[in-house]
């Protein structure tokens, strides 16, 4: 008796929730799109990891492939013998801290200073000017790049007029600048558009407090030190954060497109030895195991900063 | 209020700095802009600054009877059209069906939505699973793969969740349907975060020249960005353009561009589409960062 009682709710209880979904039909149908996109683009490759595993054979697909060596560990085991690998990532990494903690403090400073000008025509033409770069593509600003930096560009003609014995130079062509061209480039084309969120943030700040400090007598310096920075801090260390995956994850586009025969041996990353050996040479599992070992520890790193961040200062991410 | 000698020595040098960095930030551009107006012999010598020295529009004019520019210009115009059309229709009407009240199984579908962007899958299975479903030197690989993103979708949502809900309600009684209501009332009233999402979309496909670098070898399919990318990247390429300018001009004609000034030229072109919504974009994207700080 008992039972079918229970029984009969159950029934009761699933009757009204496919009432529910019914009656939500439209709202279903306009998110199936999505999921279906999501489930192609995003789901099925994933089963394309196991490649990492396997000696990915095309004529016999993924599943049908035999296991690497060494419990299906051997493609991660050669990324750390394999020189040319192992260079990538130590590029990969060195260029990633370079352009992380290198670029950070500039987008914060500007913020700051575009945050003191009183011309309200001046600060909005400025701010204009400043964040147009990050609107071209990468390729567009290393098309700017080549013609700055050519033999008879503007960049030698500089250094010719402020050091008559400068002798022109390509540093294009020359491997040990391009870190530098890319930590500048880089700047150039972010710096003004990666302070929008600083400069939103300061504008935040209650503007007592800076009336209540000038009273007190606190000069502009001593301001920005005890109320600008500590009342922005949360937004930046969000962007820290944020951006921390990047020490193993540098820009793919920007390097592919700096690299030249004379530069590229000696400045290859992950992305663009990925894109060579992979794509170009057919390499599978190699190179999705080392994609899959950038991925991994990119994500590990975001976690863990983001996991430091919420015990130390109460900002996180999630 | 008085200012201190201090202070008003601070703003002065704030000024010159930040006027600095203007000067810098559109210096390399408008010197490509004098470039791509000059003629290529007499820029071999240099000295170009942001104004040409011998005026001529002979690069631009190498640049439209290009074949392949014509091609890429077309495809990379298609692109942009599509796939901002339909990812906003994606993207949109998940964001819409998410935010209806009680909503079975919403929390599900969207952490089914979300959990990607936190996997890392790799280059090289995407690129497996793109020739598994046939779209190498395929047009559709520059529609398909983007017609949802969730980042955008989030901020197209948080649009919506403030929108008052009487409308919605009062449509409902007069007995319309989802769908109507979706296009006919929500659609018009959140017209700013759908210029703004569009715009991104738009911005996103004409400067990306990866997807083509990866998936397509196929000359008819390439696009402006990419054309640019082997300009840039080879020069012998730009360099055979000209030539080929030159020749057909006949012998006595002097080779007025080079390589170099077609280069510019392309450039010049390929950004103008970007430098002309560049004013709404400063707007709305500017937009869109904010709000996506403030909703993490």
């Amino acid at each position: 008796m008992e039972k079918t009682m229970e029984q009969t709710l159950v029934n009761e209880k699933k009757r009204t929730k496919f009432k529910e979904i019914k009656k939500y039909k439209g709202a279903y149908i306009m998110i199936l799109p999505a999921i279906i996109s999501a489930i192609i683009f995003s789901y099925l490759p994933m089963y394309g990891i196991i490649m990492a595993f396997k000696n990915f054979d095309v004529k016999l697909g993924i599943w049908g492939s035999p296991w690497a060596a060494n419990h299906g560990f051997e493609h991660f085991m050669a990324i750390f013998e394999n020189p040319e690998m192992f260079k990538a990532v130590k590029n990969t990494i060195w260029f990633g801290l370079v352009i992380l903690f290198g670029g950070y403090p500039f987008p914060i400073i500007l913020a700051l200073m575009f945050n003191e000008i009183r011309s309200k025509w001046f600060k909005k033409t400025a701010q204009t000017i400043a964040y147009f770069p990050h609107f071209l593509s990468w390729i567009a600003v290393i098309g700017l790049v080549y013609t700055f930096l050519a033999k008879e560009g503007p960049f030698n003609q500089l250094m010719v007029s402020l050091f008559p014995s400068w002798e022109p130079v390509n540093p294009l062509m020359k491997s040990e600048y391009f870190l530098e061209i890319m930590y500048i480039s880089h700047l150039w084309k972010n710096v003004g558009y990666s302070s929008v969120v600083f400069l939103a943030a300061i504008t935040g700040v209650d503007p007592g407090l800076y009336e209540a400090a000038s009273i007190d007598g606190c000069g502009k310096l001593k301001q920005v030190w005890h109320i600008t920075l500590p009342s922005i801090k949360p937004t930046m260390v969000i962007v820290l954060i944020m951006s921390l995956g990047g020490l193993i994850n540098v820009n793919f586009e920007q390097v592919y497109g700096l690299q030249n025969a004379f530069t590229q041996l000696d400045n290859e990353v992950i992305g663009t030895l990925v894109y060579r050996q992979g794509i170009m040479g057919g390499k599978y599992s190699p190179t999705t195991a080392f994609g899959l070992f950038q991925g991994v520890v990119s994500l590990i790193l975001v976690t863990t900063a983001n996991w430091v961040s919420k015990k130390v200062t109460d900002q996180s991410i999630w | 209020m008085k200012r201190s000698f201090g202070e008003k020595l601070f703003t002065v040098i704030n000024t010159i700095i930040l006027v600095l960095l203007c000067v810098v930030s559109v210096y390399p551009y408008l010197n490509q802009l004098a470039l791509s107006f000059n003629d290529g012999m007499d820029a071999i010598s240099g000295g170009i600054t942001i104004f040409p020295r011998e005026f001529t529009l002979e690069n631009y004019r190498t640049v439209f009877i290009d074949p392949n520019f014509l091609a890429a210009a077309r495809v990379s115009v298609i692109r942009v059209i599509l796939a901002t059309i339909l990812g906003l229709l994606v993207t949109y009407s998940a964001a819409y069906g998410l935010t209806r009240r009680g909503l079975p199984y919403r929390k599900q579908l969207t952490l089914f939505l979300m959990l990607p962007s936190y996997i890392p899958v790799g280059t090289i299975p995407t690129y497996i699973n793109m020739r598994n479903l046939g779209l190498i030197n395929n047009f559709w690989v520059y529609i398909l793969p983007g017609l949802f993103a969730f980042y955008n979708m989030v901020i197209i949502r948080s649009y919506l969740q403030e929108l008052p809900p009487e409308m919605e309600e009062s449509a409902k009684i007069d007995g319309a349907n989802d769908f109507t209501i979706m296009f006919r009332i929500i659609f018009p009233m959140s017209l700013p975060v759908i210029a703004c999402v569009a715009l991104w979309i738009s911005v996103g496909a004409w400067n990306d020249w990866t997807t083509t670098l990866t998936y397509v070898t196929d000359r008819e399919l390439h696009t402006l960005q990419y054309l640019m990318m082997r300009l840039v990247k080879e020069a012998e390429l730009a360099n055979s353009m000209s030539m080929q300018q030159t020749m057909s001009k006949g012998a006595e004609v002097k080779a007025k561009v080079t390589g170099d000034t077609v280069k510019a030229a392309t450039l010049i072109v390929t950004t103008i589409p970007i430098l002309c919504v560049y004013p709404f974009l400063q707007k709305y994207f500017i937009k869109g960062i904010n709000l996506g700080a403030v909703k993490g």
